[in-house]
């Protein structure tokens, strides 16, 4: 452990810790706008990957309070035992698949953000995760907070500042002036064509859409396949890495490729597919399997950062739709529930908990955590933070105090 | 249904975009421009081919020339009749059934949830999945895993042959729609092999579509509420008196009927209470009585000994579940914006006519709403529909085998029977990315240009290297544990990733190896898909045109493919790249040689982002 962790580890009431380690546990008391004029200098090469874990990830059993007794009276069985944990320090340790965590955790390389969530919070996966992929909770938008955030930072929708590897768009990237680059294989992101073929669709005119609005977005699509592939497909190629992502590398290789191979995108969106952390039943080997391939692959696309010298503009920030049921159910897993965690990871953060842990015993009605933490103040950290210049409260279309999770 | 309450990812923008539309242009729902928003009949006298086409297009996978034209004759009336309710269809079994290869084992069922919990299993009870434990030697329970891994994998292949046998159906079928409900229905009730691992379930549920698909909703609700495969999906056969599991109670009010917003979730537990003992033995549906909660429950503001069965009544009556239900097959056939005033008269017209889905779409597919121009060619195909319906248009009888349909459309995102999440697919523009639009015109060019590299995915893992770089250093002569350790990755115990570190340390079994042999085991019994390539006759498809320049032959293929006009720059370009490929403007005169440069200029026709539109 680091000097940084340390801290955490002396603490004189834990609620104080909670408050913003690193600067004395003072600095989310400070007004919001002194953080903002401290990081509003953000540079321009400064990268954020917003890595999804979709389908509700359990975050009390991903950093496990095992100085609370309350969690073992609610998780009996599938409550993991102090000394099988990840040892964080006397009241926290990480689920025992989550070396990669731990790894970054011990390099000051990791913030966890405790209690985030907002209010009169849906149990639904869909309705939750639009809240948050639009950022904004019971209601909803046209645009996704990271499509609204390319905007604001790039307003003239300058090509190939948006990349999404994904099989369809997530709404989070929905933007009004960019056509994101979405992509799934980059070994598959070109068009296979004989030569002259290929020369005669690429020249082929660009007709009007004749009213019609659908026509007019794929369009829209085929310009950002033009404009992103080659980039995307030339990173690719030239990437290779000895680091080790682990078994699924949930597309981080693709965003290291990219982010090396000089792509002029700031804003990466990946996901961890298919709603797999909806552990309703079996859930403990299961969760410790998909929490060891996420954590694996954010630790190894963090060193291989370093690696590849980019250390220094790479963050990333880990979220889900909604934690669980803090009660286990009958079926060793968990229903949807509400506040949860977030991390933020890379060389730029830095490490400690953040936020206010939720109450294991004062809980909300359905057995729920309360959120402490409203999830636009992370992102707000984020823009403000860590990408620069303010344009939070535009984007998000509030004022959400950061936390001092950057520098 | 407004913005808010729709709640899928893709679903808010539409309509929000769609309510800008329509503010723009329509202050009421009935009065459209061109017929927008009216679901009075199109007047007899206003029928035509090109209704006749789009028709075709949205009740079924389009079709050639000669089948727009047999319906175009039908006049409105009798196309709707032919389309929606087989009116001069030839009736009985047209179609074959699915030839089972005979994978499964009396042992596999109940299958266990995981490989721990089936070794954990075998480990407790001496046996799992009808297999006992070793008495001795090395790895004693490698045979329970090495049949865990069979039947992953033997379940997975014939789940493939069953997309393949249904993909044949879409394609062959004189009764497209049929299919086509079948393929909204599997969307809209989502279950997934992967979480259901036995084919034979998957397949009983697509039967139950295509047998229900376009009668009525409250008993094809009832029909799936007590499917084993989406009882095994939503985890409803352990939800049981005393605990109950909310899985199912949940989707089936956000996701099957009424929509988030319409019920609390004080419902969700009541109504979980009222499908307890809701099980399957094998692919049979069972109630086991004394997992039952028969207590009273007050669910959506009726109380009493409710059962399942009262609880989906229950719904049926909500105006919620006649708007939801209205409202989603109205996107999936017509449009994917809908102003709020037409969902309400959508719905009202759907509980109308008692949930009869067949009424309700022939009132659609009758409407001068459904063939206005903001209907027509404004949906974007689903990957199933693009390759059905591009096979359809080139007049193939017979799916091919290379490409491998399920590869394509799964590249493409519409695996069929493993649909993403309990939502399906998010239809409309999410299935349109960039990498995606070029995949669509890869497709075409595999289609017409046959890859002869392919390996077919059935016969050989197609999931990275792994399995085979097992099979490679058993066959070198290395014992089981250094063959399965992970190759290519560096074991220093401080760098390597925690689930490299952890997979192998169990040496009662050896998980890769397990992987390994279920492999050869599978594929030694799951018959292999037949490999054959389109036989196609591009040249022999336009012969009867008679069309003398290479822009008379782009115009025809245009109209033969395209549901949109081609605008004249593209048209033109096309034409060229047709002139340098045949070496001439003469077309007759290239008569021997016309086959594949017609291929080219198809491959690039179909390239185009117009293409996607249906």
């Amino acid at each position: 452990m680091n000097v940084v962790n340390e801290h955490k580890r002396s603490g004189i009431s834990r609620r104080r810790l909670m408050q913003g380690v690193g600067v004395g546990g003072l600095a989310t008391l400070a007004p919001p706008w002194l953080h903002a004029a401290r990081t509003a200098t953000g540079g321009d090469d400064r990268v954020l990957v917003v890595f999804e874990l979709s389908g509700g990830n359990d975050g009390l059993n991903t950093v496990v309070p095992h100085g609370d007794d309350a969690y073992y009276r609610h998780r009996p069985t599938i409550g993991i035992r102090s000394g099988d944990l990840l040892r964080l320090d006397d009241h926290y340790g990480f689920n025992p698949g989550m070396l990669g965590l731990q790894r970054l955790w011990g390099t000051g390389d990791l913030a966890i953000v405790h209690g985030c969530g907002y209010d009169n919070p849906s149990y639904s996966h869909f309705t939750s995760m639009a809240y948050w992929h639009t950022g904004v909770p019971n209601g909803g938008d046209e645009f996704g907070w990271v499509g609204r955030l390319a905007d604001a930072l790039d307003p003239g929708g300058s090509p190939n500042f948006l990349i999404n590897v994904a099989s369809s768009q997530s709404l989070a990237v929905k933007s009004r002036l960019h056509a994101p680059v979405v992509f799934d294989d980059p070994e598959r992101f070109r068009r296979k064509a004989f030569a002259s073929t290929r020369a005669a669709i690429e020249g082929l005119p660009e007709p009007g859409d004749g009213g019609n609005a659908t026509r007019a977005y794929l369009r829209d699509v085929a310009r950002s396949a033009r404009e992103g592939a080659r980039l995307v497909r030339a990173a690719w190629s030239s990437y290779s890495s000895p680091v080790d992502y682990g078994i699924a590398p949930v597309d981080l290789p693709k965003v290291a490729a990219c982010i090396d191979g000089g792509l002029p995108a700031r804003l990466y969106y990946v996901s961890f597919r298919n709603n797999s952390f909806d552990t309703h039943v079996q859930q403990p080997a299961l969760h410790q399997r998909l929490l060891s391939y996420a954590c694996d692959a954010i630790h190894g696309f963090i060193r291989d950062m370093e690696r590849l010298g980019h250390g220094d503009r790479v963050a990333v920030m880990v979220f889900s739709e909604f934690g669980r049921r803090v009660p286990e159910n009958s079926n060793l897993g968990t229903d949807h529930g509400a506040a949860n965690l977030m991390f933020l990871a890379g060389k730029p953060v830095r490490g400690g908990h953040y936020g206010e842990p939720p109450s294991l015993t004062d809980l909300e009605e359905g057995d729920n955590l309360r959120a402490t933490v409203d999830f636009r103040r992370v992102y707000a950290t984020a823009i403000d933070g860590w990408l620069g210049k303010g344009h939070a409260s535009a984007v998000l279309k509030g004022d959400f105090a950061p936390l001092p999770i950057f520098g | 249904m407004d913005g808010r309450v729709s709640g899928r990812p893709g679903a808010l923008s539409i309509v929000a975009w769609g309510l800008a539309i329509a503010a723009l242009a329509q202050p009421a729902w009935a009065n459209g421009a061109g017929g927008e928003g009216d679901l009075a009949p199109l007047p007899a006298d206003a029928w035509g081919r090109a209704h006749a086409a789009h028709l075709l297009e949205r009740a079924g996978f389009g079709g050639t020339p000669e089948a727009v034209d047999a319906l175009a004759a039908l006049g409105l009336e009798g196309a709707v009749r032919r389309l929606v309710h087989f009116d001069g269809v030839p009736g009985g079994a047209v179609m074959p059934e699915f030839d089972h290869s005979g994978v499964f084992d009396p042992g596999l069922d109940p299958f266990p949830p995981s490989r721990p919990a089936t070794t954990e299993a075998a480990k407790a009870n001496g046996e799992a999945l009808g297999i006992q434990v070793k008495s001795g030697g090395n790895r004693p329970i490698q045979p329970v895993v090495n049949a865990f891994f069979y039947w992953l994998r033997a379940s997975r292949l014939e789940t493939d042959r069953v997309a393949y046998w249904w993909a044949n159906r879409m394609l062959a079928t004189p009764r497209p729609l049929q299919e086509k409900a079948a393929l909204f229905w599997h969307g809209h009730f989502a279950t997934n092999e992967d979480k259901v691992r036995d084919y034979r379930k998957m397949l009983g549920q697509v039967e139950l579509f295509q047998e229900r698909g376009l009668g009525n909703f409250h008993a094809l609700l009832v029909a799936v509420a007590k499917d084993p495969a989406m009882l095994a999906f939503l985890d409803a056969g352990i939800n049981v008196k005393g605990s109950p599991n909310e899985n199912f109670a949940r989707e089936i009010m956000e996701l099957f009927t009424m929509g988030p917003g319409n019920y609390t979730e004080t419902d969700i537990r009541e109504g979980a209470r009222a499908f307890t003992g809701w099980n399957f033995r094998g692919t049979e549906f069972a109630l086991n009585a004394e997992d039952h909660d028969d207590g009273e429950k007050s669910f959506l503001g009726h109380t009493g000994a409710l059962d399942g069965e009262d609880v989906i009544a229950v719904i049926m009556e909500q105006e919620a579940t006649a708007r939801f239900v209205a409202a989603k097959l109205y996107r999936y056939f017509v449009r994917e914006d809908l102003d709020p005033a037409l969902a309400e008269e959508l719905g009202r017209r759907l509980g109308a006519m008692d949930f009869e889905i067949a009424s309700f779409l022939a009132m659609l597919f009758s409407s001068r709403d459904f063939y206005a121009p903001a209907s027509v060619a404004t949906r974007i195909k689903g990957p199933v529909e693009l390759v059905v319906s591009t096979y359809r248009k080139l007049g193939l009888e017979e799916l091919p085998g290379v490409p491998d349909f399920n590869v394509v459309t799964g590249g493409l995102g519409q695996h069929l029977l493993h649909p993403p999440t309990v939502a399906g697919w998010s239809q409309g523009r999410s299935w349109v990315t960039p990498g995606l639009l070029f995949e669509r015109g890869n497709f075409v060019l595999d289609v017409v240009f046959p890859d002869i590299a392919f390996v077919p995915p059935d016969r050989y893992p197609p999931y990275g290297g792994q399995i085979l770089a097992v099979h490679e250093r058993l066959r070198s002569g290395m014992d089981i544990t250094a063959a399965t350790k992970p190759p290519g990755v560096d074991t220093d115990a401080d760098t390597m990733a925690a689930s490299n570190l952890l997979a192998d340390r169990d040496e009662a079994f050896n998980t890769r190896y397990g992987s390994y042999r279920g492999w050869q085991m599978a594929i030694e019994r799951v018959k292999p898909i037949p490999r054959h390539t389109a036989r196609l006759d591009l040249a022999g498809m336009i012969r009867g045109e008679n069309l003398r320049t290479p822009r008379e032959v782009v115009d025809s293929l245009a109209e033969r493919f395209l549901s949109v006009p081609l605008d004249d720059g593209t048209a033109r370009g096309l034409a060229d790249l047709l002139s340098r490929e045949l070496g001439t403007d003469d077309v007759a005169a290239a008569a021997t040689w016309l086959e594949e440069p017609l291929r080219i200029v198809l491959h690039a026709l179909l390239s185009l982002p117009e293409y996607q539109l249906g």
